[in-house]
């Protein structure tokens, strides 16, 4: 009970604004004095209380120190920084120009070649702060230029930019194998066909609402004089960040480097192709290291304060309640999954998925082995629906960085409405794994 | 009078049999006292300081802790002696060594500036020498191979020229897939069958380096004295049950994994270290500890007791289990 | 007094980050080189390895302070965004008293004995080639929350400088 007044709490408390890592701390702390004053009941005393509240935080350093000794969560400094490096030195820019200008005469041929780099630059940062920044910046006044209607644009461009979750490499894969025990590499590559499912329906809605509704995704018409020229040019910007996205995946997948190692390599490649471009300063790499340890700090400052806050959550015994609620559903296997999809689908719609995957999944995790539920299968069950609650409003991260970088006629509400279609596809494709296992590679 | 414990573990709550032997303790204290002595086993998803138990028992966060003693080396180097060391004792000598040859008191003389009791936690008996993709057939095929072995084997490993490497246990797998790393060492087929590690190396070498890995149960001291007498023996009576059947269970287990990994994968080649490198491997070893036990009194105080009892009970070995298997080996042939 | 207090600290906390930008730089350079060193050269040094860790935990660590000070700290903003500047400036102050800085104050003054008990045992790495000190890594965990707390210090002021203004 105290614990899902917690959540009620955190969510009530998160909601007036104060940055959501120490919110998640002060909760945590909160309900640490009450979880200290029951534990103690019938005749606590100051001191008791006092001597148990620290006790119980005491036990911070250690889960701080486990995280500084995870090396798995390296890979996020390391694959921030790449996408920062490629949207600071102006090479995702130019990606995403040179595509539309190959794609432009379709109609709805920006918005699909927005989902095209949305899909390249998830395979190459898995990064979804990065690549729906950058999408946003250059690729909405694009498409807004052309006519497209803000729905559409805002939609593709986050959900577009959120891709990068599922498709490898994805930190939320990096995260799901370090609460899974799952080897990384395999998560990565059985995530590769459902990402690649994703991108083809989305791809597919984008042509027929183009088809359907002229005024939602208008062609890009470009005088033939231009043409020859404009190919060439955009081939040449889209052939070197392909070589980076090859030498990424393909030194994991040569077994040169870690799934982790292979992020800082990429790194250093974006660092080296936008030299061979002459867009790199130390000015940039500075820029982009200090971007980067913000955007880094604040992802582990939400780590820190969702692990004081599960503590606690454990402290409490909440996480024993959930488990017998979890494991009494009737239909077993069936019943199992389906409410624990809603409730990851649910809760992402108030919370991130960092919290998701180190408070809930760790909760399910027994009770999925119990009932013999493959766990590979599982976990991308999983990272599919956490893909939705980066998407999901009111709290889908996406959201807010697209809005961040929005010009002022869009509001959120467009944004809101936007990413409706695109979370609907995500659902049909989740469904379509859970009910067709054998099609993506699960037995 | 109402007691109420906690346990961390350095395993999972899933991890057996390791995480079997905390979870039997807890039953059986609870049933030996009427449901009045209550210890709450938490796995290393919950607490997430799987090497924090030492201190976490010491700081009296909890109660006690199921771990490795080897773990706490980087604090003193004595504690492998309460594990296993390469070349090292095997269960049989070790258990007697621990019982009747002074082992006990020389660990509890290491783990007193702890403040912390510590008991035997089950054994997993030898330990294999681990996966390898390649054959090891010289010394000089040692030289720059990339492994993940931690500890002192990893020492003896680096002083031979392996190119020692650490890797998350979450990529282990690919990494030794796709080649990162040639070789690395995990437990033995019952655990090793979990990751997968016979679905994607040729060569299974034998152990040299664990001989005899015992777990081991922490008790916070001052939490420890407070309990009445007949609660300390019933805690005491439940560690060692549960450590004799840790040990069964590991056993069975590895008989039942081996069979099904030589069912479901019969090309998998057993292989032992040829003699020249074996023979080096324990000049290293022994450098080792001879430099150790230069810097470190106790160290070699622990070492030379267990020296002195291994050279004593081994002849028995020799004459006895060894002898047995030998001969009956030989006949069959 | 108030505005130079708060310039003070700014400058402080920025000197910390580009600090903290310097070590990522170098982070990066250190994996690579030992992805190098061990796919070229065969060769790797297990102290080159942690010190990979040892630059993440002093980034992810003094970072969250730095991202205070840059507003970089993610907010759920659909109600925030629509309130006045002074009303946003109560709840950061409010927020930062009650709720960063106790939570804060926890962990600095909790992690005593954690650092403490890896000093006496003069705690090293325990794999071989290994990094020593490993109390001086662990004891950025209160020096990092006290920095927190002189962020926190100046992002209060700065909050009562713009309620004033
Ligand atoms: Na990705
Ligand atoms: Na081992």
């Amino acid at each position: 009970m105290t614990g899902i007044i917690m959540f009620i709490a955190a969510l009530l408390l998160l909601s007036v604004g104060y940055p959501v890592a120490f919110t998640f701390g002060a909760v945590a702390l909160f309900f640490g004095l009450i979880a200290a004053f029951v534990e103690l009941l019938p005749d606590p005393s100051v001191a008791m209380v006092a001597d148990e509240f620290f006790s119980m935080f005491s036990m911070m350093p250690f889960r701080i120190y486990s995280i500084m000794t995870n090396t798995i969560l390296m890979a996020v400094p390391l694959f921030i920084m790449m996408g920062i490096v490629l949207q600071k030195s102006e090479l995702a820019e130019r990606l995403l120009e040179s595509m539309g200008v190959l794609f432009g005469s379709l109609r709805g041929g920006l918005a699909i070649s927005t989902v095209l780099v949305g899909t390249l630059l998830a395979a190459s940062t898995g990064v979804v702060g990065a690549s729906v920044v950058a999408m946003g910046v250059i690729a909405l006044p694009v498409m807004l230029k052309y006519g497209y209607s803000k729905k559409l644009a805002t939609g593709t461009i986050c959900a577009a930019g959120t891709l990068g979750q599922i498709i490898p490499p994805s930190i939320v894969l990096i995260i799901l194998g370090d609460v899974f025990q799952l080897p990384v590499g395999d998560l990565f590559k059985a995530a590769l066909a459902p990402g690649l499912v994703l991108v083809g329906c989305y791809i597919l809605y984008i042509a027929v609402v183009a088809l359907i509704n002229t005024k939602v995704a208008p062609a890009i018409v470009i005088d033939s004089a231009h043409k020859k020229g404009a190919v060439r040019r955009a081939l040449f910007s889209i052939i070197p960040p392909l070589a980076l996205i090859t030498m990424v995946l393909g030194s994991i997948f040569m077994g040169v480097a870690t799934p982790t190692e292979s992020a800082a390599v990429g790194a250093l490649g974006a660092m080296v192709l936008a030299a061979m471009y002459r867009k790199l300063s130390w000015q940039v790499v500075m820029d982009a290291s200090l971007d980067t340890v913000k955007i880094t700090a604040m992802v582990f400052a939400i780590l820190i304060g969702a692990t004081a806050f599960s503590m606690v959550f454990v402290y409490t015994g909440a996480d024993y309640i959930v488990e017998d609620f979890m494991t009494s559903l009737p239909g077993e296997k069936w019943g199992f999954l389906i409410l624990s999809m809603a409730a990851i689908l649910l809760l992402g719609f108030f919370i991130d998925f960092i919290e998701i995957s180190y408070i809930v999944v760790p909760i399910l995790l027994p009770i999925s082995e119990i009932i013999g539920i493959n766990p590979m299968w599982f976990a991308i069950l999983i990272a599919m629906n956490l893909q939705t609650s980066f998407l999901s409003p009111p709290f889908g991260f996406s959201l807010f960085y697209l809005k961040g970088v929005s010009p002022p006629e869009i509001r959120t509400v467009d944004i809101y409405k936007g990413v409706v279609p695109f979370i609907m596809i995500q659902m049909l494709v989740l469904a379509s794994i859970v009910i067709f296992p054998h099609l993506y590679g699960f037995s | 009078k109402k007691v109420r414990w906690k346990l961390a573990m350095t395993w999972s709550s899933t991890l057996t049999p390791f995480a079997t032997a905390p979870f039997n303790l807890a039953k059986m204290v609870e049933e030996m006292s009427g449901g009045n002595f209550v210890i709450r086993v938490e796995g290393a998803e919950k607490h997430k300081a799987a090497l924090g138990i030492l201190d976490m028992t010491k700081g009296g966060q909890y109660e006690m802790g199921h771990s490795a003693s080897y773990y706490w080396k980087g604090k003193d180097i004595s504690t492998v002696f309460f594990c296993t060391v390469p070349f090292g004792m095997n269960v049989d000598e070790q258990n007697a060594w621990f019982y009747h040859g002074g082992g006990m008191e020389l660990m509890q003389e290491t783990y007193d500036k702890f403040d912390v009791l510590s008991f035997p936690g089950g054994n997993t008996g030898v330990q294999m020498g681990g996966w390898f993709q390649k054959e090891i057939n010289s010394l000089e095929d040692l030289k720059g191979l990339k492994m993940r072995i931690p500890g002192l084997a990893g020492e003896v490993f680096a002083k031979l020229g392996v190119n020692v490497t650490n890797i998350p246990s979450g990529e282990l797998y690919t990494s030794l897939d796709r080649g990162t790393i040639d070789a690395l060492e995990w437990v033995g087929p019952a655990m090793d069958i979990k990751m997968g590690f016979h679905k994607i190396a040729p060569y299974y070498y034998t152990g040299w380096h664990e001989p005899a890995t015992e777990l081991q149960f922490l008790i916070n001291q001052k939490a420890f004295e407070e309990l009445p007498p007949e609660y300390q023996t019933m805690l005491v009576t439940a560690m060692k049950a549960v450590t004799a059947d840790l040990y069964t269970d590991n056993f069975a287990g590895s008989v039942e994994a081996w069979s099904q990994m030589k069912k479901d994968y019969p090309n998998i080649v057993v292989k032992t270290f040829p003699p020249e490198v074996l023979a080096a491997m324990k000049q290293a070893a022994d450098e080792l500890y001879d430099a150790y036990a230069a810097e470190d009194p106790f160290f070699k105080k622990v070492w030379e007791s267990q020296k002195e009892y291994m050279e004593k009970a081994r002849t028995w070995t020799q004459i006895s289990e060894y002898n047995y298997i030998n001969t009956v080996n030989q006949l069959s042939e | 007094m108030l505005h130079r207090t708060e310039q003070f600290i700014h400058r402080l906390v920025n000197w910390v980050g580009y600090l903290l930008a310097v070590l990522l730089f170098l982070m990066v350079l250190n994996v690579t080189f030992d992805v190098m060193m061990r796919y070229v050269f065969r060769a790797s040094s297990v102290g080159m390895q942690e010190m990979e860790w040892h630059l993440f935990s002093v980034i992810i660590l003094f970072g969250v302070g730095y991202a205070l000070q840059h507003e970089a700290h993610v907010r759920v903003d659909f109600l925030y965004d629509r309130m006045r500047e002074k009303t946003k400036a109560i709840i950061n102050i409010i927020g930062t008293l009650f709720f960063l800085v106790p939570l804060s104050l926890l962990i600095l003054f909790g992690s005593f004995s954690f650092v403490g008990d890896s000093y006496l045992a003069r705690e090293i790495s325990e794999d071989p080639g290994g990094l020593h000190y490993r109390w001086l890594i662990k004891s950025m965990i209160p020096v990092s929350f006290g920095f927190l707390i002189f962020s926190a210090i100046g992002y209060i002021i700065a909050n009562i400088n713009r309620l004033r203004s």
